[in-house]
């Protein structure tokens, strides 16, 4: 019968179920102090739930914002992607500059387990001392998932040696950067510039949002004018990462905007071809298309490699290169003003004739010795040129001409020449830094020296000496307005602004900057005077058969020591289509030294074949 | 049979046992959200399989205590102690090793942690020693004798090195003693002993263990080494907030900021996923067990009963309010588990073990 034997135990538990108080308060025989003392103990545990409970209260309810902030930090990481550079190149499409990766070694502090050790291997590779290298590690400031930046621009053998040893470098990684790459070194450096970590300085005036310290940006020359060109635009991400850094969902993205690219006016094979005329000289050339102001060739010695600048140049090298008594680093050219000599005569020759103080067909004898107010000034030629015309002076660079002109035509009309070509005024190059002559006059010399304006003054600046100081581009720009007779196109080095595709954003067009108000008979005088310099005077050393060249030489005397060389000039006289301007520093003749680059600069650009 | 398990069913303390359920499943759910996104394998159920195993295993060991008498148990106390001793020597000398400690036997394809078994052994032998010596612990022969018991297992725990579990022994013996009714200054005294030991003890301590105290003091001191977990920790709990990010929605603990969030950081995703509310649950559900465990050594049919459902009570009662409080930043990282929460099979079957041993208490204090 199991139906009733269930009903027995049913029973049986039911009349447990209702002795059960009764049955435990008989049954337990559990001491009383034991039963006090598990009292204690629960008041104890509800103390101790009590303080997890107010605590856990004070960190969610109480600092719970601030805490989210920091979860959030935590995770949360702006990446800078910078955009590269635009690339450089010459008129013909040859790349100059470009940028290059370069690869950063660089630590996550996060992931390194022993420092130590892991210096020490590093070090073996890279050659940088373990303590350098585990200083630079604890010196890592806010955020320890930050790579700390161990060794710059790391080299391939190197870097193939920490890729093999991954295993063993944990929390070493590779960064690649992309770094300003200059192809031919030294080539040009002075117009292309180079470029650098903003400071502090530049920081404050071009300011935020649009840069940020450790932003590279153009420090000297076109990297430096052009700047917001080639820049691009910063890009940058916003991602969420996990505990090792490893990225985990992609929140924003801005796709950096590349840099625009520059065509060049200038000629790569010219401009390397004078680099090396003027190689282990002091000086400048420049050559250039006169009725574009296109630049073929700004050649400037000595020069440096702005490449040691891309990675950030080390002190040493700095003051290497600041303190040399050469300065490599001035671009001669448009920042040095220099004693223009005989050159100058040209000027003399075209106001003298401008206002009527002398004609084609006046004669002057030379003697050798010229008197005025007293003073005995000298012609280069001890025994005197006898009579010549202005084009036999030009030709001959006649001292006595020149100084009867300057006599007659005073500062005024001197004044007033110079001033029709714009000599008081930069040259306008798209290059930052360009300097600015001296150009005396009576009231310059009163408020420089309190003095007043002696004849003998008019004397010397007749011939290019005394007070006057121009750039090589300020007489480049005068020989440009006499080879076109009277228009000056502004000079330029740009020729075009294009974008990476390849399209045209911008050309830049010739532009006349200054009219010269000069007559035409006068230029035509001139240029007469310029071809027979080359062709029987003191410029015979420039002459070629095949090419026929006009031009002025000068040899000016300086404080400085040995004469400085120049000569400018331009062909073919018919026809011209460049002219070109030579300076050499303490060069010596004008004659001698200067003349026969020119000529071989004219020799490349037209094709001689010698 | 059919008596016993009527009896059975009418007995068992329902409210403990659903505690313990919801909190394993709750456990469980924590435990997903914290290694799904990285689980071995690329498995997100790898750990929740596992535990899930575990957890089964762990029911069907308490159903088993449960039927076993206590006083029937309590016969093999010198056996279980002797067998847990010859386990923790076979650690040292076999154990698998992991980061510099050796806490693990390897048996077939299970590892397990003998020093989780070791306690409920220390349970079960303490309450047999204490309960039949009572009346002579005012002597301090006697009184140290536990001690010595006790002690011989701390220093084998130690040795591993594992300064969390001695510390459970520890706590647990000094909660027993107090509750069999050893004299108050007996304890004080003791304490003091044991507090002018500590600067011996360092030197005995492992380079990891003085850090890990060093930077209780002062978790700044290092943010990524050691004191990087507790910075995290409450970086994790606070961000919570009263209502939490969300299951599944941690920010520290989804993209791995808590290290060993899946063990002994374990609070810190309930803190930052489900927040103030869900903390308090947690907390909650535990408050019962104790409050249950408790209230069976209140009723207990005997001494042996009592302390056997003391030992439970200081078993659980240290492990969560010292992994909670290190969670917080109260208490060093001791490297305490949480129960019923972190993942671990040794210990969540002990922790099922230890409730299986207050529901035997519960179930046999009326005469059968």
């Amino acid at each position: 019968m199991p139906g009733t034997k269930f009903y027995i135990t049913e029973t049986k538990i039911m009349m447990e179920i209702l002795q059960k108080g009764e049955n435990m308060q008989e049954s337990s025989t559990v001491p009383e102090d034991v039963k006090q003392r598990i009292n204690w103990l629960l008041i104890f545990i509800i103390i101790c739930f009590s303080v997890l409970i107010i605590s856990l209260w004070y960190l969610q309810m109480i600092k719970g914002e601030e805490l989210k902030e920091r979860a959030v930090e935590n995770c949360i990481r702006s990446l800078v992607e910078d955009a590269p550079r635009g690339n450089i190149y010459d008129r013909y499409g040859e790349m100059l500059v470009t940028n290059r990766p370069a690869v950063m070694v660089s630590i996550i502090p996060a992931e390194v387990g022993d420092l130590e050790e892991l210096s020490k291997r590093l070090s073996e590779i890279i050659g940088l001392s373990k303590e350098v290298i585990e200083q630079k590690v604890k010196k890592y400031t806010d955020n320890p998932f930050k790579p700390v930046k161990i060794l710059d621009d790391c080299k391939q053998d190197k870097i193939i040696e920490i890729e093999e040893r991954k295993g063993e470098l944990k929390g070493v990684v590779l960064e690649v950067q992309p770094r300003r790459n200059y192809l031919y070194h030294e080539f040009a450096a002075h117009s292309l510039g180079y470029v650098g970590e903003i400071d502090r300085e530049e920081l404050q005036r071009l300011g935020n949002p649009k840069f940020q310290g450790g932003d590279i940006i153009g420090k000297t020359g076109l990297e430096k004018y052009y700047d917001d060109i080639l820049r691009g635009e910063k890009g940058g991400k916003e991602v969420e990462v996990d505990a090792l850094g490893r990225e985990i969902t992609l929140l924003l993205y801005r796709k950096p905007v590349p840099g625009k690219d520059l065509i060049l006016t200038i000629d790569k094979d010219l401009q390397v071809y004078g680099e090396n005329l003027l190689y282990g000289k002091k000086g400048s050339i420049i050559v250039s298309n006169p009725y574009t102001g296109e630049i073929l060739a700004l050649v400037n010695r000595p020069s440096f490699n702005p490449n040691s600048f891309s990675s950030g140049i080390s002190y040493s090298d700095w003051e290497k290169l600041s303190s040399n008594s050469d300065y490599p680093l001035t671009n001669r050219s448009i920042q040095g003003v220099y004693a223009p000599g005989s050159i100058f005569k040209v000027v003399t020759a075209i106001a003298a004739l401008e206002e009527g103080v002398t004609n084609r067909k006046r004669e002057v004898y030379c003697s050798g010795t010229f008197e005025s107010a007293g003073q005995v000034f000298t012609c280069w030629k001890e025994f005197g040129h006898g009579s010549l015309s202005i084009v036999d002076a030009i030709a001959y660079s006649c001292n006595i001409y020149f100084y009867t002109m300057g006599k007659e035509l005073g500062i005024e009309g001197l004044s007033k020449c110079m001033h029709k070509f714009g000599l008081e005024e930069k040259v306008g190059i798209d290059l930052p830094a360009e300097a600015l002559g001296t150009i005396p006059s009576s009231e310059w010399k009163q408020r420089e020296f309190k003095q007043i304006w002696f004849p003998g003054d008019n004397i010397n600046l007749s011939i290019g000496q005394g007070y006057l100081l121009l750039t090589p581009l300020q007489i480049h720009s005068v020989i440009s307005a006499v080879t076109t007779e009277g228009e000056i196109y502004r000079l330029h080095l740009v020729k075009k602004i294009i974008s990476p595709d390849g399209s045209v954003i911008k050309e830049i067009k010739p532009e006349v900057y200054r009219k010269v108000d000069i007559s035409s008979s006068t230029f035509q005088t001139v240029k007469e005077g310029l071809r027979a310099t080359i062709l029987k005077g003191t410029g015979w050393r420039a002459n070629v058969k095949e090419l026929s060249i006009a031009g002025k030489t000068g040899t000016a005397q300086n404080p400085h020591g040995e004469t400085h060389a120049w000569f400018m000039g331009f062909a073919p006289y018919e026809n011209p289509e460049v002219c070109i301007t030579v300076f050499l520093e303490n060069g010596g003749e004008g004659g001698e030294a200067a003349a026969p680059i020119a000529r071989a600069m004219l020799e490349k650009y037209f094709n001689i074949q010698k | 049979m059919k008596e016993k398990l009527g009896k059975l069913t009418e007995n068992l303390d329902y409210t403990l046992l659903f505690a313990v359920v919801i909190l394993c499943f709750y456990g469980i759910l924590m435990l997903y959200s914290s290694t799904r996104i990285e689980s071995i394998g690329g498995e997100p159920y790898f750990y929740v399989k596992r535990q899930f195993l575990w957890m089964i295993l762990g029911f069907l060991f308490l159903t088993i205590i449960i039927f076993i008498d206590y006083h029937k148990l309590v016969r093999f106390s010198q056996v279980i102690y002797f067998m847990a001793i010859v386990f923790l020597v076979m650690v040292i000398i076999f154990g698998r090793s992991t980061y510099g400690a050796r806490r693990w036997l390897v048996i077939g394809p299970f590892d397990f942690q003998p020093s989780e078994f070791a306690k409920i052994a220390l349970i079960i032998f303490l309450a047999d020693f204490l309960s039949k010596n009572k009346s002579k612990l005012d002597n301090y022969f006697y009184f140290l004798m536990p001690f010595t018991y006790a002690g011989l297992l701390i220093l084998l725990v130690f040795k591993q090195p594992d300064l969390g579990t001695s510390l459970v022994y520890l706590a647990i013996l000094i909660i027993m003693l107090f509750v069999v009714g050893v004299k108050i200054k007996y304890l004080i005294l003791t304490f003091f002993v044991a507090l002018s030991s500590v600067p011996l003890l360092w030197f005995f301590l492992q380079e990891y263990q003085k850090k890990r105290l060093i930077l209780f003091l002062n978790p700044n001191l290092d943010p990524l080494g050691g004191g990087y977990n507790v910075i995290q920790s409450k970086i994790a709990i606070g961000s919570g907030g009263f209502m939490g990010n969300g299951l599944f929605s941690g920010l520290q603990s989804q993209l791995k900021f808590l290290p060993a969030q899946h063990t002994d950081f374990i609070f810190s995703v309930v803190g930052e996923e489900l927040g103030f509310v869900g903390a308090i649950l947690l907390l909650g559900l535990y408050a019962i067990i104790l409050w249950r465990g408790v209230k069976i050594a209140l009723e207990a049919k005997d001494l042996l009963g009592t302390l056997l459902a003391t030992g439970a009570v200081a078993f659980l009662f240290f492990h969560i309010v010292v992994n909670i409080g290190m969670a917080m930043g109260m208490f060093p990282a001791t490297g305490l588990p949480l129960s019923f929460l972190s993942y671990g099979g040794s210990f969540m079957i002990s922790n099922l073990l230890v409730i299986g041993i207050l529901l035997n208490v519960e179930l046999h204090k009326i005469k059968w």
